[in-house]
This record gives structure tokens, C-alpha cells and sequence, in this order.
């Protein structure tokens, strides 16, 4: 192959490449945007055919009205707390397990690894009733407790962090350390966890979305004002029969902020992490 | 690396965390043996509150309410009267707030001392009797008075002995109609003259047909709302009082109507809450809006922000029917029940139902209400400056009481499905009710 | 390479006894947080729905023993069968297109000479993000079955008649595998890209050296360095599309139309609606064998594939 006609299958395949993102963002974007452009309008912009597709006036309006009808930011405060701390608990301990099952032997190994994978084709939608029992038994009934602490089961993340670990942490480094004396606890936090720092940001991004956004199971538990988290506070803006679009997604699309702060700060981490990666390898 | 020093951080916090979860554990299992209960730790503290008091000084009521209310200004009056009484005003959205109390019902702890239950929610709870006290147990036959016949009815066992809860807001339904198009399909725009020239279902047929020749406009966009209106005047709906499915005799009728008019292009096709439907609001493309509740004017007036002076309402055809509306229920978990109906019978009785009305909107059911001269004189300018309250007054005490019965939504489910079938797919409406009996027997045999 | 034998049993060891049983003590102490917290939160909700699924019970009163009832209730409903042929349906044209697209996302994401990373990576990522109540509105709006609906006038500009998206039967099916497509593909290419990170540049390079073509890179280096990740969204993906109920209950509402119930929206249905909780149970039970057996069947042959 020549050096110019390399050179312009580059370029081509350069275009395509942007072009193909290019598409798919604003094809990921736009429902979004859509979403800050009635949260800027009113009711009967939002419901015109063919409806509003510029911001309207009304932004600070609906998030005024927002914040009169909810504790807004009290309940982005027990979110982030919630997520935050939902998210570093299962960091460590699904890192762990997934370190275990992938780099130590131990006996029937497999069989719980199984066990795991099979927690996760149960459909969890009928669980409501008795693991509520389970929260009123433990008197965490209003509690934050009782979002954060069954939020650490997940054995999506374990089985994550075992495909992960497996193909990225090479045996040979695993021993070289056992040989230099390292405790199996020292494998796993000074070799192990520097190398899958992708793994860990992905994780990240992945929990903090999904404990910040769930909202079925906190609504169940959740009962006292104070103690609601951002998407239980958010239900509050629906009236029985009378619905304000514009003021719903005004609050559902604030409370999406920090989320995307969230995801950058990570992302930052993700990138980071693989020029450190490079060098060290 | 900074990476290490965050995740040392993160251990700490898990295990800080995991500790003061242990803690907390063994305080409320402590607590589940002295107070003999391990209901929520909040609630344990208040009967302890009340305990220690000793002559039930001091009362706290949890009360979950749903919607704008405005109970918590009320609240507010009466803790002046009743200083030792605390009200935990809860506010959620109605669907979660049913689902909340069935959770705690079903699992036997959790429930407020006081819930607010929709209408179309009493059936299920009705049938838990069990786990609610009986008003009538406490009074409730001396303020039975108070509401409307139809209205306390609805709360009740079917031999009258079981009272679930007391009545707060009702939703009468009248027609709502836009005066712009009225007008130029050459009809009266004034109420009583418009309710005069639709005074049945024959004529509203005729005067679709008038309405479509005049402006090519349909007399209404939603299928379903026609129906409703139509079934609602019905005292028999879905079920008997032995909850025998009974729909070919009662509503086969109104479905009929509906899909006749549907057929002959009379009647739009849009479902409720969609935005179509609330854009029509605006754009004036159909002339009635059948079966519209007192709260249906929010909705209006949310979505047709420019309309005003175009709507108007006046009484539905044939008699009004109810949509809507709530009562309030004392859980049997309650540890204050004589506090908790004296503090729900003051809230609806009829001087704070007025209250509500003029600060809210929620329309009383209490007929005595609608001899006060300042309610009766309200009127809405958005609606040309038709005597709303009168309106929906005389709608209120036309309307007559059914039995719903538990598997109501079952049918109201399965019905829609069939006229949005022949709506939208222009579908065969024989066809699709036979369909659609058969997909409700399918889902009765379960119960 | 080391990592081309990950599936694979450890290769034993030189070290001592002593060291051996230190790390089976650490596996189960690692292991254990899992364990011990599914047994308190997850291990009676389980135990609880099987033992419903014997019961006739409303939520409310009390429980009464019907044996296999529910299960022949279930499995001779016309329904159900439909609701488990959609899921199928709605798998194939919702989630299986999402981890070919999320490879190639993910790999377009990957190559260094991308500017803008941070801005790709997350608007791919957004729809993720996006709350249930606005993609619920959006997507109302964008398959509304009238002409002027956003599907239906790109339609019309090729002359297609209208699509009636919310009552028709591929119409309801489309729109909700395409909300499906829409709101996971983004989490796949995040995945994916986890994987694609952790793969040394220098192979690559080394590969370019040797004059292998970019299909060629793909097919002996991407592939196999992400045979874990790829079996990992395989098996997660298949989880999650047999188990699909948010998107159709955004979609259809509580309308629980034939045309786009799923069989997790079926049992919702039984439960929450209809107060049955005893032919939900059954379902449930029925459902998580489906998926045993399909999860299994899956991996396996995805194990081959990727191999």
C-alpha cells in the first residue's frame, strides 16, 4: 500500500467515523433537548401540532413554580447522598468479588458464580411487597438506609468486574507479586485495582445513573418529605387531574444536571486513566 | 495516587456506614420489644410521645393526601382549636400514594392514621374492610347528613353496615363546548338554550350531524369521553351488587352510540391526556367536551391558555354523572381513631368543603354548601361567564348511585381498547366487544 | 498472551499449601458481602413469590392453597403466549441490534484520532440519563399515529401511509423496540468501550507494522481481547430484553394493549392491577425458567462466536 493511498483511506474513514457520531448524538441528543424546550415552555405550547421545537420564556417560571410545590434541592441532596454512597459501596465490594472469582481459587467457585448470574433472571417487579416487610422489620422505614443498603447487592456489577479482571489483569503480574510477597488483599488493591480504572468509571456512571433515576422502590419506602430523594419528590409535581408539562419536565430536566456533571468528572477519570495505563505498560 | 486515597475514602465510608446500619439495627429491634411493635421507627417515637403523656394529650396523625388540596392551611386552623393534636401532612401523587397504602396494608405495617382514597380506588379497599376502622363505629351516621346520598354511598358496604371513609370532593360532570364553533354551526351559544336544544342523546346525534355540515368540525374528539357520559347515567354499569358482569345489558348502549358516531365520522379519535387532546383544547377542531368534571377546568384552561371567552358549559344531556373524587379512611393501624375522625370530620364538613372550593377548587359534596350565595354566585370569565358552581351543582344532585365493584378498571380497561380499536383502526365494533368480553371474562376468572 | 486464556481454570500454582487455603479463606470473605446481603433483602422476596405462586391470594386477604392452578390459569392463556411471543419479537428488532451498533459506536468512540470525545461519549450516553416521564412525552409525540406525528410525516415524504403506532399491531412493536434501541444503545457502547480502552495500542500498531487491514485488526485483535465483554452484554442484554416492562409501560401505558405486552408487563398486570398475585407468582416462576434456559442456549453460542 502506498503512503498517499493510505493517507486518503484515512481521511475517508476519518469522515465516516465523525459522520457516524455525528448521527448517532444527535439521534441520542435530541429527545433531550426536546426535553429542555418544554421545560421552557407552557401546557399549550408543549401540546401544539406540530409542537414548539425552539426554548420558549417560561424556563425560570416553571422552575419557580418547581420549587414552590417541592423541596427540590433537599431532595437532590438526599439523592446525592443516596447515589454517592450506593455507588462507592458497590465499587468496592462488586471490584472484590469480581477479583475473587476471577484471580483466586477457592472451592465451589463456579457454582456460586453461577448462583449470582441466576439472582439476576429473577423479575424483580413482584419483590415489592416482601422486601418492603423486610424495611419495616428493620425500621428503615423513611430511612435512606433502606435505598442504599439494598442498593449494594448487584451482581451485575460483580459479574462485570469478574469479565473485566479476567481479561485484563494477567496472571502472570498476579504471581510475579505473590512471588515479591505480596498478600492476596495488597493483589488486589496495589495491582489489580489501578488497571481497571475503565472498569471502575463505567461501573460509577452506570450505578449513579440508575440509583439517581430509579424511583419505584424509594417511592415505596420514601413516605416522609424529608426524606425523599429527587425522583419521589418529582412524582409530587403530578396533581391528580390536572397535569403542567411544562413545570414536570422543567424539574425532570434540572435534576438530570448533575448528572451529567457526574458523568464528566468520570469520563475524565476513564481518559486519564488510559495515557496512565500506557505508560505503565 | 490519587485514585488509592478516594478509594481508602470510599472503604471508610462503607464500613463507617456499615457500623452505624448495626447501630441503628439494634436500636429498633430494642425498641420492637418494649413498644411491642417494629412498625417504622418514626411512628414508634410518637406513641411513645403519647404514651408518656399519658391522657392522650399530644397526638400525631400521619394523613397522606394526594393532589392540590390545600388541607395544610386548614391544618393549620385547626391546630388552633386542637393544640394537642399534630397533623403529619403528607403530599404525594395519587397513584403512589393508593400504591403506598396497599403495600403497608398488605404487609401490615406502614399505613397513615389517616388516607385519602379515590373514588375509583374504594372498591379494592372496600374489600379489606378488615384493615380499616368502621365510621360508622365512631359517629359517622350523625354527619351522613352532611353529603350527598350518591356520594356516602360510594364509601359503603353494599348492606350500608361497613362505612370505608368520609367525603371530601366530588366530580360532577356537565359539557363544556366551544362557542365560536357552536355558533357557526348556527346552535344557541347560551347554557340553558344549548342544554335545551341537547336535552338527549337523539339530539346530540342530530346536532353532530348538524355541526358537521356546518363547520366539518366532529361534535367531540374523544370516543371515550362520549362514552363515560353515557354509561355514567346508567344506575348499573360493569357489575351487579353480586358482582355478576352485567355490561350487555347496561352499557352496550352507550358503546353502541359511541361507535355509531365514531362510523359516521361524527366523533374525532383522540385518547385522553394526549396531546392532541389537549391541543384541541385550544384549536377549537370540535365543538363539545362531554362528561367534563368541575376539575376539568384546569385542564382547559392549562392547555388553552388563548381560548378565553370561547368555552363555555352548560348541563349534559340526559343527567350528570360523577368523575372523580375522594374520601378520607382511618387504616385500622391507627393507634388514634376517635382523634383521627374528629379531625376528618371537621375537615369536611361543609364550612372547610367551602374553603377548599374557593382556595382549590375541589367541588363540595355537600349539598348544603350550594345554598351559600357567594358560591352560587361564581362564575368564570375563561367561560364566557356561565355560572360554573350553579352548573355543576345541579349537575351534583342529578347524579345517581352505582356500584362499582372491585374489578371495575378490569372492563373500563378492556372497553377503551375496543372503541380506540374502532376509532383508530376502524375497526368492526361488533367484533371488538365480543373481543373484548372475551379478554375481561379471561381476567375475571382470576380472581 | 496472557489473556487469551481468561475463560479458563487458573493454571495451579507453585506456592505452598498454606497459600492455597489463604486465598480460599480470601475468595469467601470477598465473595461474602454478596451473599450475606441477598440473604437478608433478596432471598425472601424470592421464597416469598414462589410460594405465592401456589396461593390464590389478593394482596389484602387472606392466602388459600391452589396447587399448580395459576400455572395451567397461565399457561393456557391465549395471552400469555402473546405476551412471550412479543417479548421475543421485541428482542430481536429492540436489543439485538443495540450490541452490533454499540460495537461499532464504541469502536468510532475508541480510535485516537476522535476530537471531541467528551462530547460524544456523553451525548451517546444521554438517553441513559433521560428520565422516564420525558422520554415517555417525547416519544408519544414522535410516534403519534395521526399524519403529522414525526414517524408518520417522514413516512409520507416517501409516500407510506400513516402508521397507526399505539393501536396497530407492528406499529405498537416498532415504536417500542425502537424506544428500547433508543435508551440502552448508549449503555452497551459505554461497555464496550470500557473493553476497548484496556487493549494495548501497541498491538495494533504492531498489527499495522505486519500490514493487517482495519477488518483484519477487528477480526484477530478487537474481537478476541473483548470476548469477556461481549459474553458480559450478551447475557445482560439477553436478562434485560426477556425481562423488557418499562419502555412498553411508557408506551402503552396502563392500557396493557395485546399488541405490545410483555410477559414482565403481564405479570405487573396480574399483580398491581388485577390484584391476582398468585397467577403473577406463577408467571414469574415460568419467566425465570424461560430465561434459564435461553440465557444458557445464548451463551453458549455466543461462546462460539466470539471464539
Amino acid at each position: 500500500m502506498s503512503k498517499t493511498n493510505r493517507k486518503v483511506q484515512l481521511t475517508i474513514s476519518k469522515t465516516f467515523v465523525y459522520a457516524l457520531l455525528a448521527i448517532a448524538s444527535f439521534l441520542a441528543i435530541f429527545p433531550f433537548y426536546w426535553m429542555f424546550v418544554m421545560a421552557t415552555n407552557n401546557n399549550s405550547a408543549i401540546n401544539k401540532v406540530p409542537p414548539a421545537i425552539i426554548p420558549g420564556a417560561e424556563l425560570v417560571t416553571n422552575f419557580s413554580n418547581v420549587i414552590n410545590t417541592i423541596d427540590f434541592f433537599g431532595a437532590i441532596w438526599n439523592s446525592v447522598i443516596v447515589a454517592t454512597l450506593a455507588t462507592l459501596g458497590v465499587l468496592f465490594l462488586c471490584s472484590l468479588a469480581g477479583f475473587a472469582f476471577a484471580k483466586l481459587d477457592f472451592k465451589g467457585k463456579n457454582i456460586l458464580f453461577v448462583a449470582i448470574l441466576v439472582t439476576m433472571m429473577i423479575p424483580p417487579q413482584l419483590g415489592l411487597i416482601p422486601q418492603y416487610i423486610i424495611i419495616t422489620k428493620l425500621g428503615w422505614l423513611n430511612d435512606l438506609k433502606a435505598i442504599i443498603v439494598p442498593g449494594l447487592i448487584d451482581a451485575f456489577g460483580i459479574f462485570w468486574m469478574r469479565q473485566y479482571i479476567s481479561s485484563n489483569v494477567p496472571d502472570e503480574l498476579v504471581d510475579a507479586a505473590r512471588i515479591d510477597g505480596c498478600s492476596t488483599f495488597r493483589v488486589y488493591w496495589n495491582i489489580t485495582v489501578p488497571i481497571i480504572i475503565p472498569a471502575f468509571a463505567t461501573l460509577a456512571i452506570i450505578k449513579f445513573m440508575y440509583i439517581w433515576n430509579d424511583f419505584l422502590w424509594p417511592l415505596v419506602v420514601l413516605r416522609d418529605q424529608a426524606s425523599f430523594t429527587i425522583q419521589v419528590a418529582l412524582r409530587g409535581l403530578i396533581d391528580n387531574y390536572v397535569r403542567d408539562n411544562g413545570m414536570i419536565l422543567s424539574g425532570t430536566f434540572w435534576a438530570t444536571v448533575p448528572l451529567i456533571i457526574v458523568f464528566l468528572l468520570l469520563n475524565k477519570l476513564f481518559i486519564s486513566s488510559l495515557t496512565e495505563g500506557a505508560v505503565k505498560s | 495516587m490519587t485514585l488509592k486515597k478516594f478509594f481508602l475514602l470510599v472503604a471508610a465510608m462503607v464500613l463507617a456506614f456499615a457500623l452505624a446500619a448495626c447501630s441503628n439495627d439494634e436500636e429498633s429491634s430494642a425498641d420492637g420489644e418494649n413498644g411491642g411493635s417494629t412498625d417504622n421507627t418514626e411512628s414508634d417515637n410518637e406513641s411513645d410521645n403519647t404514651d408518656n403523656a399519658g391522657n392522650g394529650d399530644n397526638v400525631v396523625l400521619d394523613f397522606w393526601v394526594f393532589g392540590s388540596t390545600g388541607y395544610d392551611q386548614l391544618i393549620e386552623e385547626y391546630k388552633e382549636v386542637n393544640p394537642n393534636v399534630t397533623i403529619n401532612f403528607n403530599e404525594g401523587e395519587m397513584n403512589d400514594m393508593h400504591n403506598n397504602l396497599f403495600t403497608s396494608l398488605s404487609a401490615g405495617s406502614g399505613a397513615p392514621d389517616i388516607a385519602m382514597v379515590e373514588v375509583s380506588e374504594v372498591a379494592k379497599f372496600l374489600e379489606a374492610s378488615g384493615q380499616f376502622y368502621n365510621l360508622n363505629d365512631y359517629g359517622a351516621a350523625d354527619v351522613a347528613g352532611n353529603f350527598l346520598d350518591w356520594k356516602w354511598q360510594q364509601a359503603q358496604s353494599v348492606d350500608g353496615s361497613f362505612q370505608l371513609g368520609l367525603p371530601t370532593d366530588i366530580g360532577p360532570t356537565t359539557m363544556f363546548y366551544r362557542t365560536d364553533v357552536i355558533e357557526e354551526a348556527g346552535l344557541p351559544t347560551d347554557p340553558e338554550a344549548l342544554a335545551a336544544e341537547i336535552a338527549t342523546w337523539d339530539a346530540y346525534y342530530d346536532a353532530a350531524k348538524t355541526i358537521k355540515e356546518a363547520t366539518g368540525k366532529p361534535i367531540s374528539d374523544s370516543p371515550m369521553l362520549l362514552f363515560n357520559s353515557i354509561r355514567d347515567q346508567q344506575s348499573q354499569q360493569y357489575f351487579n351488587e353480586q358482582d355478576e358482569l352485567i355490561i350487555e345489558e347496561t352499557v352496550k348502549e352507550a358503546y353502541d352510540f359511541t361507535t355509531k358516531l365514531l362510523q359516521e365520522d361524527l366523533v374525532g379519535q383522540n385518547a385522553l391526556w394526549t396531546p392532541e387532546w389537549g391541543s384541541a383544547m385550544e384549536d377549537g377542531s370540535y365543538a363539545i367536551l362531554p362528561g367534563a368534571p368541575a376539575w376539568m377546568i384546569g385542564n382547559v384552561k392549562g392547555n388553552a391558555p388563548n381560548s378565553a371567552g370561547k368555552w363555555s358549559l352548560t348541563t349534559i344531556p340526559e343527567g350528570a354523572g360523577n368523575w372523580g373524587g375522594s374520601f378520607l379512611t382511618i387504616p385500622a393501624e391507627s393507634d388514634h381513631p376517635e382523634e383521627a375522625f374528629e379531625f376528618i370530620a371537621w375537615l369536611t364538613a361543609p364550612e372547610q368543603q367551602l374553603k377548599s372550593f374557593h382556595s382549590m377548587g375541589l367541588f363540595p359534596s355537600a349539598p348544603s354548601v350550594y345554598e351559600d350565595e357567594a358560591f352560587l354566585a361564581t362564575t368564570d370569565e375563561y367561560f364566557s361567564g356561565a355560572q360554573t358552581a350553579k352548573i355543576f351543582a345541579e349537575a351534583a344532585e342529578s347524579v345517581v348511585p352505582v356500584y362499582m365493584g372491585v374489578n371495575y378498571s378490569i372492563v373500563n380497561t378492556e372497553l377503551e381498547t375496543a372503541i380506540m380499536n374502532v376509532a383508530v383502526e376502524g375497526a368492526d365494533p361488533q367484533g371488538e366487544w365480543d373481543a373484548a368480553v372475551q379478554r375481561i371474562e379471561q381476567q375475571l376468572s382470576r380472581q | 498472551m496472557a489473556q487469551i486464556q481468561v475463560e479458563k481454570q487458573l493454571p495451579p500454582r507453585k506456592s505452598s499449601l498454606s497459600q492455597k487455603t489463604k486465598n480460599a479463606i480470601n475468595g469467601y470473605l470477598y465473595i461474602s458481602p454478596f451473599f450475606l446481603l441477598f440473604a437478608v433483602f433478596g432471598l425472601f422476596p424470592i421464597l416469598f413469590s414462589f410460594y405465592l405462586g401456589f396461593q390464590k391470594w389478593n394482596g389484602l386477604g387472606e392466602m388459600e392453597y391452589v396447587g399448580f392452578q395459576n400455572f395451567k390459569l397461565i399457561l393456557e392463556d391465549p395471552l400469555f403466549w402473546k405476551a412471550l411471543g412479543n417479548t421475543m419479537i421485541m428482542w430481536v428488532l429492540g436489543t439485538l441490534p443495540q450490541l452490533l451498533i454499540g460495537i461499532i459506536l464504541a469502536y468510532a468512540l475508541n480510535s485516537a484520532l476522535i476530537k471531541l470525545k467528551s462530547f460524544f461519549r456523553i451525548s451517546v450516553f444521554m438517553p441513559y440519563v433521560t428520565s422516564t416521564v420525558a422520554v415517555a412525552i417525547v416519544f408519544g409525540i414522535m410516534f403519534n399515529s395521526q399524519e403529522f406525528g414525526l414517524f408518520n410525516a417522514i413516512l409520507g415524504n416517501f409516500g407510506i401511509d400513516p402508521v397507526s403506532w399505539s393501536t396497530s399491531e407492528w406499529g405498537v412493536k416498532m415504536a417500542i423496540s425502537t424506544m428500547v434501541f433508543w435508551r440502552w444503545v448508549g449503555y452497551n457502547t459505554i461497555i464496550y468501550l470500557a473493553g476497548l480502552q484496556a487493549i494495548p495500542n501497541e498491538l495494533y500498531e504492531a498489527a499495522v507494522i505486519d500490514g493487517a487491514t482495519t477488518r483484519q485488526k477487528i477480526q484477530y485483535i478487537t474481537i478476541p481481547m473483548l470476548r469477556p465483554i461481549i459474553i458480559f452484554t450478551v447475557f445482560t442484554s439477553t436478562i434485560g430484553a426477556l425481562q423488557l416492562f418499562t419502555e412498553p409501560l411508557i408506551f402503552i401505558g396502563r392500557t396493557y394493549r395485546q399488541e405490545g405486552i410483555t410477559v414482565v408487563l403481564y405479570l405487573y398486570r396480574e399483580a398491581f392491577a388485577n390484584q391476582a398475585f398468585g397467577p403473577a407468582s406463577a408467571t414469574a416462576i415460568i419467566l425465570f425458567l424461560i430465561i434459564i434456559v435461553i440465557s444458557s442456549i445464548n451463551v453458549l453460542v455466543a461462546n462460539r462466536i466470539a471464539r
